[in-house]
């Protein structure tokens, strides 16, 4: 077998299969853990220095500014206290609008994996379909591009890094966002 | 004929129903207004084509051809800082076809040129060119002069900018009233005034548009109970609201609900430099304000300007919620902050406000399943049927030694409710503002 290092790297096949199924198959648990709201177990796939940014996305001319930026607002511009403190209340069970508990589906395509200077670090893109199903009617989609930094500790585990989250909505079309993307 | 077209008699009936439907002083509301298509029509035309409608901040569009796209009601504007330096709103619609002239949120721009024959607008809405002008030769009654995008009247009070459709509406000044000394609390706490963070969080409700806004002209109420989880995750405690330091505050429909407590919502936004920030202006903002106003600086609180602006003092957020249809409405949030204030402390507002009152915010998010199912069940003929009870704190009013305006012991209350759904109703049922009492 081959070793990451003796992998071809061309543009459309940078990294090993073996590495590409293992950051799919850390993908996938995730969105699970989030589908089951399993937070203890997500929040650990976070590294300590986590920034989790879902920045509000604005409908620009292209001449124009860029339709999103740092110093904006942001539906979630978070370390790793402030997803705490968010999973604090998901648990509480005075959450009332989390009872019944909304039905998740968090889908993952598009994964690309991209090495980058620090051998144990990759850029990851991929595309996000939440689905999102409350009461008897009430239906909610939201839809994504995400870019990931993945990075394997030194436990030789994957942790999420960085993650952005560009949503295609200039205007949310939900009540709220009662999940994590 | 035409007369009769445009001022169709069923409103006329209509109006003439609403007393029916708002018993504001006794707390007993028809749940019909939160459904029904013909009151919602009634609504664009008599409350949002006929009040002050906020539409930016001075900071928003410091720039000469900065502007900035929403809605007045269901009427798409455009508001842009004209080459005369002022802010003009006008509607962004082509007065060739009708197309729509803008489809950015926000920008910079020297002209507003349409998409479909190329007529373009200057920033003060008027007709600047139009292709192919020689076509226009020979006989012809193209007056550009008369072709501008149709203008709004623009008044503003300390850095915020409100547009007006009617030309009968009285000053922004007399609309506002007492509501101003209140409105100095943050928008005159410090010589600097306040500046906006750049940027517009939107999202789209499933509601009516008076759910949200009378949450925020008075239900303290709710807090404890709704946010119940995010206090208890953040604070692990309820906050202490005490009747007998708290009030309800209004004028002409505007209202203020407020602990005189100085930092209680402030307090939500984890960040102790934040806090820091207030102890060390306290006495700056009571040489501005006087003792009692300078106590709401930060304080639980919640409020709205009639008839859809609402915002929370310490927590630092602006919102308005933008009508679309009967059971439909768009939230735009602003987080804003004392121009004055360190250059760091705009990160700590911008972080706090999105962690508690955005769509994912932990306060924010329980808030919308209430608005949203207080909306559906009156698709039911019988629910629909049934009134709503506003009637707590009836007999609350106080004369207060400070406090301006209409003024009621305790914030848990619904003395600015109703004197929200009164002035909803004194304008339903008015035919113009001449028949519109001052409250």
């Amino acid at each position: 077998m081959k070793t990451l290092e003796q992998t071809t790297r061309r543009d459309h096949c940078s990294v090993s299969a073996e590495l590409l199924l293992e950051i799919q198959q850390f993908l996938y648990r995730e969105a699970r853990l989030l589908d089951n709201e399993q937070y203890d177990e997500w929040l650990e796939l976070l590294t300590d220095d986590i920034h989790y940014w879902v920045p509000g996305v604005q409908a620009r001319y292209r001449k124009d500014e860029a339709k999103f930026s740092s110093e904006r607002m942001a539906y979630f511009d978070d370390g790793l206290e402030y997803l705490k403190i968010r999973v604090a209340r998901a648990k509480q069970p005075s959450a009332w609008a989390e009872d019944p508990p909304t039905r998740h589906f968090h889908l993952i395509g598009n994964i690309e994996v991209l090495p980058t200077e620090d051998s144990n670090e990759w850029t990851v893109h991929s595309v996000i379909l939440n689905h999102r199903h409350r009461t008897e009617d009430d239906e909610m989609e939201l839809k994504a591009r995400r870019v990931d930094t993945i990075r394997r500790n030194s436990e030789g585990l994957l942790q999420l890094a960085r993650r952005k989250v560009i949503l295609q909505e200039t205007v949310l079309q939900a009540k709220n966002i009662n999940t994590f993307l | 004929m035409t007369e009769s077209l445009l001022k169709p008699d069923s409103n006329a009936k209509l109006a003439a129903g609403i007393e029916e439907l708002v018993d504001a002083e006794a707390g007993n509301i028809d749940r019909r207004i939160f459904w029904d298509e013909s009151i919602y029509n009634l609504e664009l035309e008599r409350i949002f084509a006929r009040c002050w409608i906020f539409v930016a901040h001075d900071t928003q569009l410091p720039n000469v051809g900065d502007f900035l796209t929403t809605t007045i009601g269901e009427d798409a504007v455009i508001v842009s800082r004209g080459e005369d330096g002022k802010i003009h709103t006008f509607l962004n619609s082509c007065t060739h076809r009708g197309n729509r002239v803008c489809f950015a949120e926000a920008g910079n721009s020297r002209r507003f040129t349409c998409n479909f024959h190329g007529w373009s607008y200057g920033l003060d809405g008027s007709l600047k060119n139009v292709s192919r002008p020689q076509s226009y030769s020979g006989k012809s009654n193209l007056d550009k002069s008369k072709l501008g995008l149709h203008k709004a009247r623009v008044e503003s009070y300390k850095g915020m900018h409100f547009a007006c459709f009617d030309p009968e509406a009285p000053s922004l000044e007399e609309y506002l009233g007492e509501f101003r000394w209140y409105l100095d609390v943050i928008l005159d706490n410090d010589e600097g005034g306040i500046e906006f963070i750049d940027g517009n969080i939107k999202s789209r409700l499933k509601c009516n548009w008076k759910f949200p806004a009378e949450n925020f002209v008075g239900d303290s109420y709710h807090a404890p109970w709704t946010h119940s989880s995010a206090l208890i995750a953040m604070f692990g405690k309820q906050p202490t609201m005490r009747p007998d330091r708290s009030y309800h505050a209004n004028a002409n429909g505007h209202g203020w609900e407020f602990g005189l407590d100085f930092i209680g919502n402030a307090a939500t936004l984890n960040s102790p430099p934040i806090i820091d920030y207030l102890r060390e202006q306290e006495a700056k903002f009571a040489e501005r304000l006087g003792k009692v106003r300078s106590r709401m600086v930060g304080a639980l609180s919640s409020a709205n300007v009639f008839p859809n602006l609402s915002f929370l003092a310490g927590h630092n957020t602006f919102r308005t919620w933008n009508p679309k249809g009967p059971r439909s409405t768009e939230l735009h949030t602003w987080v804003f902050l004392n121009a004055n204030a360190p250059e760091e402390l705009k990160e700590e507002y911008r972080r706090g406000v999105m962690l508690t009152f955005s769509p994912a915010g932990v306060f924010e998010m329980d808030d919308g399943e209430n608005f949203e199912n207080c909306t559906a069940v009156n698709v039911g003929v019988v629910t629909r049927q049934q009134q709503l009870h506003f009637g707590m704190g009836l007999d609350s009013k106080i004369e207060h030694e400070e406090l301006r305006g209409n003024v009621y012991q305790s914030q848990i209350n619904e003395a600015n409710q109703r004197a929200f759904y009164q002035r909803w109703a004194d304008l339903m049922g008015a035919e113009t503002w001449a028949d519109v009492p001052v409250r």
